[in-house]
Order: structure tokens, then sequence, then C-alpha cells
């Protein structure tokens, strides 16, 4: 079998190519989550150290208000974010959709925050919203004397700021994957319905949305990955408050690692979170492989 | 490529629904749009005018003295040169660490999606779970394992950090681009007897194209926008510009000048903003050619 | 590259003739996080002093605090420390003196006579078993009541002596229609406020209780409890706007006379100076210690990590000399907005509130330590968030709050 040698130098070649990754995740990846679960056992402060106190940390992680308001919010802001951008998302794609001439320059207008980072932006969003020189004060100053808009200032309403935010800089990059599904149904589906009269919105309804499974799959990895990092937005627009009211998990770990010197929280607050990702993210990642493999195989 | 043809119903002219859907549009466009409308005015204002006026309303006299101030005199610390100097340390930044992460992502992606590799699939969700983790919990191990290498604070060691936080995504994008392409071609060329870098090189790349112009659009923009591994990895030479930008924008005590903090920030913002404008084209068909499939 | 070759074929003497030559070049790489335009002059006086003394400034700023600490840190842990980093008075450095990682600056210190010219407070702030770690470089007072005097004009007010008295005052600058209190409500500030109210009111042996025995008793006292209420009161005397504001914006509002009063550190001034407002003319400045010790002090302290490379260490340490310098400290105040750390100057130079802060600096029993002095960072953040909960909180009730401080009080850190 003359091709026989070759296949197997084929096959080590490619698993040779998967040593950087492989090496990535093993030292990378693995080495500093095991190393940040040990400190999370010990009682490091600035600077790790390898006194073992069990789960201490983990006990004061549950008594701790502002970590708990933090899981909280973050439940909040990513339930409403998610749903939100895959929402806006998708209803710019199908405006975009309709043969417009000005396709462009909507497509990039829609596009560009995702370019910008929040350091960046958060500024802008915080002035706007602020009541005292933002939207605000703008249309009282047209006369509307009672206008009221002061959600970033009051600690029930703070949280919906960061969705605002959260959805207007993400909502272009769903609108891109949506925008791709929709070009990639079958035009026979668009003349098969209009020859039956039967009326555009029913038609995305019943049938072109319920085809764009993998685009929102896609969009819903992206945004979910970015909000359990969501770091930049909170600090860059409020700090995290007022009070406690805009906090999330990750400044809670970026706190308490640097400026409050206090690695045994910070790394069992990161432990928990990634206990909670993987919990939730494992059967879907499994379940979703476990379907695709069936398909191939198929 | 006929994929980027609108497929939305054959439009009536001027019907209400169409009214309604340019309204839709416009006022999407305007929300969209007015924080860059507020970046760009107050840049434009005198530091008084900012004290005093509107934030939406236009600047009574035009002034670029704020984006020659942040470009080429603000302060950071003693030296007044403003961000330019960080302009090309963010430039040596980040071409290698695009080049570099795409490499090693479409290898990957490549190596897991047609050759079944053992453990592929575990490999693969190892990186999909990485994806989630706050890559604040990272630096202070790394840290330590670059030292250990003797690499903490060389160019080399964060464009290996960038390639780091970059594999997850791009892993996913080459892989379920690869995925999506019919089994057929590959087996075709190792009937021809190509081998596994020559079916790469030859075949797979050049119809990854369009999954590399995606690819680089979001490492650009990545990369060109991290802070915090480019303060703690990069070195004191590399700095990158967003450093310089922190330091004009976020003193935290002493007054701050909010018409150069947004021409500074407009500024930095610049090479990922023409990357968008310039390619959002691209940008959609890449998408359109494979990350939606599968 | 080759050095070592080089030294192998340089006789001894030829080589102590060259490191003479080389440390007139002593090269110091400095991080710190200075970098508004005020911080920037008072960072050129230590630069320029330096050069004049022989040594060359390489300058690394990072704006805020915790980003060039988290820099400085990482670089010291990775093996590659600049030679001497910025830190708050305070317990900041810790670790890195448990861990081995700084110099000492004792032969600098015993030179200097550090022990006759630096306060009490500040010797115990930048010592650790007896040995001296930081070059403490100047004093911040943190409770400064800063107050527009035409606005106090206009309502017909005195300067305030005590919270008591200025709830008052705010309450007519309130009738007046303009904002009372200027206020940036961020969580360090509102720990600031709090305290400043604290030790008004309860004095200092219930701060001490509280930051340096983290007593429950000291919580749990009328006086604490008195405090809290006070501070709640002031909820009614801030605008709309001050939540997430900037503190420089809350004391632009002062100079612009739309607010009366600000409680700032003393690095305010700098921008009143920016504003070409005078101290004593344009704006006031006042301390309320009813109970006897009313200034709040802490300030600034360069560390110097171990070298590798032992030629550093000159470097190291004739940077330490050169920022207590008598003419360093005053030109450096002068810019800065701080006062000398050193209580031996001549003092006149400097405007009329450094001057009177100096006074107090020559009474003991009139300073009262920062917290970053007397906790660790942890707690001093724990105590933050518990405090920004009750302040942005109105439905939290005082009970319920002192319970909150003795849990902090409580934890281990």
């Amino acid at each position: 079998m003359p091709g026989f040698p070759r296949r197997l130098t084929s096959r080590a070649a490619a698993g040779l190519a998967l040593l950087p990754a492989l090496t990535i995740l093993l030292v990378a990846h693995l080495g500093s989550t095991s190393w940040t679960i040990w400190i999370s056992l010990t009682s490091s402060r600035m600077l790790p150290n390898s006194n073992f106190v069990g789960l201490r940390q983990y006990e004061t992680l549950l008594n701790n208000d502002r970590w708990l308001v933090s899981a909280q919010n973050l439940a909040v802001f990513g339930t409403l974010m998610v749903v939100g951008s895959l929402l806006v998302g998708l209803l710019l794609a199908i405006a975009i959709d309709q043969r417009l001439r000005v396709e462009n320059t909507l497509r990039s207008i829609f596009l560009y925050p995702f370019s910008m980072s929040f350091v960046v932006t958060g500024l802008a969003w915080q002035w706007m919203l602020n009541p005292t020189h933002g939207i605000q004060k703008l249309v009282r100053g047209w006369g509307f004397e009672t206008f009221q808009f002061d959600w970033i200032v009051r600690q029930e309403t703070v949280i919906y700021t960061l969705v605002f935010a959260g959805i207007w800089h993400a909502a272009g990059l769903v609108m891109a994957i949506m925008l791709a599904g929709l070009r990639g149904i079958d035009e026979e589906i668009w003349k098969a319905s209009r020859v039956d009269g039967i009326p555009a919105w029913r038609t995305y309804v019943s049938i072109v949305i319920p085809m764009l499974g993998a685009s929102f799959a896609t969009a819903g990895i992206l945004l979910s990955a970015s909000v359990v990092r969501l770091y930049d937005l909170a600090v860059a627009m409020t700090n995290g408050g007022p009070g406690l009211a805009s906090e999330v998990p990750a400044k809670f770990v970026m706190d308490h690692l640097f400026e409050r010197g206090n690695l045994g929280l910070a790394a069992a607050a990161a432990t928990s979170m990634l206990v909670t990702v993987v919990s939730i993210a494992a059967p879907l990642l499994y379940a979703r492989s476990r379907a695709r493999t069936a398909e191939t195989r198929r | 490529m006929n994929v980027i043809e609108p497929t939305g119903p054959r439009p009536k002219r001027t019907s209400p629904a169409r009214v309604g859907l340019y309204a839709f549009l416009a006022i999407s466009a305007l929300f969209f749009l007015a924080p860059l409308y507020v970046m760009v005015v107050t840049s434009l204002k005198t530091m008084d005018e900012i004290r005093g006026g509107y934030i939406l309303s236009l600047p009574s006299e035009l002034t670029f003295a704020a984006w020659t101030k942040a470009w080429s005199s603000a302060c950071t610390g003693l030296n007044c040169n403003g961000i330019r100097v960080g302009f090309f340390n963010s430039v040596r930044i980040l071409v290698p660490s695009v080049i570099v992460s795409i490499a090693v992502g479409s290898l990957t992606g490549y190596a897991l999606s047609f050759w079944r590799v053992r453990g592929a699939d575990l490999i693969f969700g190892a990186l999909m779970v990485v994806a989630f983790i706050p890559y604040q919990i990272f630096i202070y191990p790394l840290v330590r394992i670059f030292s250990m290498a003797g690499i903490n604070q060389t160019l080399f060691g964060i464009v290996i950090i960038h390639t780091i936080f970059g594999l997850p995504t791009m892993t996913l994008l080459f892989r379920n681009y690869f995925a999506s392409l019919p089994p057929e071609l590959f087996k075709a060329a190792r009937v021809d007897g190509a081998g596994f870098l020559q079916i790469f090189r030859s075949i797979m790349l050049p119809m990854a194209i369009p999954m590399i112009v995606v690819a680089v659009i979001l490492q650009v923009t990545g990369i060109w926008n991290d802070f915090i591994l480019g303060l703690v990895f990069a070195g004191r030479e590399n700095l990158p510009m967003t450093v310089q930008l922190n330091n004009i924008v976020n003193s935290t005590q002493g007054e701050r000048a909010y018409n150069v903090d947004m021409a500074a920030t407009m500024l930095t913002a610049l090479v990922p903003l023409v990357v968008y404008f310039g390619s959002g084209r691209w940008f959609v068909r890449g998408i359109a050619a494979g990350a939606v499939k599968g | 590259m080759g050095r070592s070759r080089f030294h192998a074929l340089v006789p001894a003497a030829v080589l102590t003739m060259l490191a003479g030559a080389a440390s007139a070049q002593q090269r110091a790489e400095v991080i710190h996080w200075w970098t508004s335009g005020g911080e920037s002059a008072a960072v050129r006086v230590f630069a320029e002093q330096f050069t004049k003394a022989g040594g060359t400034w390489v300058d690394t700023a990072i704006a805020g605090g915790a980003n060039a600490r988290t820099a400085a840190i990482n670089r010291t842990v990775g093996g590659d420390p600049p030679t001497a980093m910025q830190f708050n008075t305070g317990k900041q450095f810790d670790d890195l003196v448990e861990n081995n990682l700084l110099a000492d600056v004792d032969s600098v210190a015993a030179a200097q006579n550090w022990k006759a010219i630096l306060p009490e407070a500040i010797i115990s702030a930048v010592s650790r078993n007896g040995k001296f770690y930081a070059v403490p470089v100047n004093i911040h007072g943190q409770n400064w009541v800063w107050y527009n005097k035409s606005v106090l004009e206009k309502v017909g007010a005195a300067e305030p002596k005590s919270w008591d008295e200025a709830i008052v005052v705010l309450e007519k600058i309130k009738a007046a229609g303009l904002i009372p209190l200027a206020f940036s409500g961020q969580k360090n500030w509102e720990r600031d406020l709090f305290n400043t109210v604290m030790l008004d009111k309860a004095g200092p042996v219930v701060w001490n209780g509280i930051y340096t025995q983290r007593s429950e008793a000291a919580a749990r006292s009328a006086e604490f409890r008195a405090a809290v209420e006070t501070f709640a009161k002031l909820r009614n005397y801030v605008d709309a706007g001050s939540p997430g504001r900037n503190w420089n914006d809350a004391t632009a509002l002062v100079i612009q006379g739309r607010a009366g009063m600000q409680v700032m550190g003393d690095w305010a001034k700098g921008e009143f100076a920016a504003a070409n407002k005078m101290a004593g003319k344009d704006f006031g400045c006042t301390l309320f210690g009813s109970k006897g010790g009313g200034y709040v002090i802490g300030g600034d302290v360069f560390a110097f990590p171990k070298q590798k490379d032992a030629s550093r260490t000159g470097a190291q340490m004739l940077l330490a000399k050169t920022m207590l310098e008598p003419e360093t400290q005053i030109l450096f105040a002068q810019k800065k907005g701080s006062i000398p750390v050193r209580t031996d100057l001549d003092t006149s130079a400097l405007d009329i509130c450094a001057q009177k802060a100096a006074g107090l600096m020559k009474d003991k029993s009139q300073q009262v330590a920062s917290v970053q002095m007397l906790a660790p960072p942890a707690m001093n953040g724990a105590m933050e968030d518990v405090i920004s909960q009750f302040w942005n909180g109105p439905s939290t009730t005082t009970d319920q709050f002192i319970e909150k401080v003795v849990g902090v009080l409580k934890q281990r850190y």
C-alpha cells in the first residue's frame, strides 16, 4: 500500500499542528486555572502564599453583599443584554435586507460601536445619561421642565443603562451575523411564499427566523462570553455605582486582585465564576457537539 | 458572490410599510451615532464651552486645538509627546500578534476539523469553555510563567499573550468554516496523495480567505483596544497607545480636559474604525461564508 | 553583552574609576501615577533635583493608582523591577516587605536623621520590623472642607467650625437655590466624606477603635451612631448629578459658585489654582475636629524593589536622599498642593491652607493617621462597599449599617 506511510506522517503532522494549541491549553489555561483554584484555598493577600485555609475564602465570599449583588446584576444584565441584542440585531438585519440603496452606510453605522472599546465610549454614554448635563438637561432646555431621565444615578435603574450601552455595542455584530444568515436562505422560499400570498412578516416569523438557528447560536455564544467577562463597560460608565447597584463579578475579581490586595478572595470569586460557566456551558457544548457529530456521520 | 445579494421580499415602492422601515432605520442610526456625535463635537469645543453648555450642541467656534494637543503634546507624566508615541508601539504589537494568532488559530481549526485526531472534541470543548473565563485571573500566573521562560516584558511575550487569548475565538471561526466545506474536497486531495500541510496551504487557506478577513477584523479590534495585557506584559519600551490614552483620560487627581480626552479617544479608535468602515462588506460576506453554518 | 570579559581584562583600579564615572549617571526608572498637569509639574521637581544630584530620571507614568501598582508589582514579581515605585503612605507594600522583595533605605534614613525630622505616624507607616522600607515624600490632608467665600457671604454664613454648624450653612445655601455640597459620588470619596464626618462627631478614639483595633465596641458606640446619622443627613444636600461624578468636576462647581462647599483632600487646591482662585480670598479651607484632633494625614511614598544588579542600588539610595532634601521638599509641596513630610522646614513659602496644616503637624494630638495607614487595602475596600451601599440606599437603617460595619471589622484580611 504505497499511500500508507504518507498517511501516517500526515496524521502525525495533524497531531503536531495541534501542539501549539495543546501547549497553550495545558500551560496557560489549565495551569493558570489550577493555580487559581489552589490560591482560592489559601490566605493569600497581595502576593500568593501557601497558607492553606480550606474553604474560608468561599465562606467570606458567600457572606459578601457585594459579591451577591454582583452575581444578581450579572444575571439581569446578561439576560436582557443577550435577548435585547439578538432582537435588535435581528430587526436591523431584516430591515437592512430590504434592498436598500444605503445598505453599506447603514451597515457601517450599526457595526462601528463594536470596533471601539468601552474605555473609549463609556465616558460619552456617562455624559449623555447624566441628568445634570445630558439628555435630561437637553429636553428640559426645550421647555419640558418636568422631564426626567436619571436612570444612571438611581440604584434601581442603573443596570438598565448598562444594558442600553451593551446592546448599542453588540447589536451591530449580531446584525452582521443575522444578515449573513438571511443571505444564506434560498430565494425560492420567498418566491413560494409570494406565490401563496403569505405576508412578508409571517414568512419571517414562521419560516425564515426558524431557519436562522446557527446564526442565533453563534451570536448567542459570542454575546454570552462577553457578558461573563463584562468589566470595561461597568468601570467606564458607572464604576459599579451608585452604591453597589452596577457591580459585576469580573470587576469584583479585578478589584480584589489588585487594588484591594486580596488574591485569595479574588481567586475564590474567579473559581466560582468558572464553575458556574462550566456547569452551564459544558452540557450545552456537549449536546451541540453530539448533534454535530451525528450530522457528519450521517 | 451572489450570497451577499439582499434576499428579503421584493419591495413595493413607497408603501406605508416602506416609510415605517425607513423611519425605524433612521431612528436606529441616530441612536447608534449619538455617542460618536457627542465625542466629536466635544473634541471641537473649548473647555469653557463644555463646562457651561449642552453636550449635544454644536461648538460655537470650531477649534482643532484639542486634536493637535492630544496627538502631539498632551503629557503623560514627564513626557509631553501626546499619544503618537504609543501609536507605533501599538502597530508593532498589532502586526505580529494578528499574524501569529490567526496562523495558530487557522491551523488548529483545520487540524480539528478534517483530521480525526484523538481527543479533538475534547480540545475543542476545552477551548470553548476557556472563552468564557474572565482573563483577569490569568494575569498573575502568566507573569510568573513568562518570567520563568524569560519572555516577560518583551514584544515576543505580548505577541504570545495575544495568541493565547485569541486562540478560542480563532479556532471556533476556522473550525466551523472548515467543517462547513464539502468533505469530498478533502477526500479528493487525499486520494491525490496530498499531505497535511499541502492540503492546508494549497486548498484550505485560499478557500478560507473570507474567514481570514473576519479573523483579521476581530483580532485588529481586540488587540488594538487592549489595555491591561499590554500594560502588564509588553514592557516599558512597547507600551501600547491605550496606555497613553488611559494616562490622558483617567488621571485620578488634577484637572481633566474633556476636549483633549475625546480627541485622544477618537485618535486611538481611528485604526479599528477605519478597518470597520472600510471592510463592513467583507465582514458580512466572511461571516456568511461559514461562521453561521454548522 | 561581553561585560564579564571586559571586567576580567580591566585592572581593579581602572574599574573603580569607571564606577565613579558611572555613578555620575545613575539611572533610575520610576513608576508613578502622577499624570495630571499639576502632578506632572510636581514630578518634574523630583526629576530635576535628581538630575542635579547626578542621576538620570527615567519616567514611567501610568494613570490610576491601581494600574500603576499592578504594573509595578507584576514587574517586580516577574524579576524585572523598576528602580522605584509609588505607593500611598500605608499598608499597600506590606506583602512586598514580607516576601523580601524590597530593599531597605536605612542608610539614607540614618544619614538624614529621619527619626528626628519625620512625624511619628509617618515613621511607623514606612518602617517594618525596625527598618525603613520606603521614602515618604509628602503629606496630604484628606479631610479638608473647601468653600466658596462669596457663596457663604451671599447666604450670610460664617465659616462653620463643625458638621453641626456646617449643616446649618448647607441649609441656607439650599434655600438660596444653589447646590449645598458639591459631591463626587464614587466609592472612595463616599468613604472619605464618611470619615470626615466620623472624625468630627466621634473623635480620634473611635477612629482608632474602628481602623486600628477593629473594635466592635467602637462601632456600637453612641458617638459612632451620631456620626452615621449626620452622614445620612448629608444626602439632602447633594445634587442629582453627583453619583459617579469626578472629584474635580465637583470642585469646579465650587469654583464657579454653583455650589457652596466640598469635602476633599488638599490636592483640590490645584483645581483652584488652575482657575486663578486664591486661598483665603476666593475660597476658604477648614477642618472639623470637635472632639480634639481633626487632621487626617496621608500621602505618598516611594519604595525600592531589590535589584539583581547591585549597581542600581546606588541610584536607589541617591533618589531616596534627593527626595527628602529640604529644597526638593518645599518645591515639590508647592506644585503638589501637599505639605512637606519634614517638620523642620520653613513653610512660609506655602499658601495659607498649607501653613495651617504645617502648624497642625507640629502637634501630634491634632493628627490622626489615614485609613490607608491603619488598615490593609482589603479592609478599606470592604468599608468602602458598606459605606457606599448606605449612602446610596436611603432605605438602609442606621442599625443595619452598623451591623455591616461590625461584619467588616470581624473579617480576617
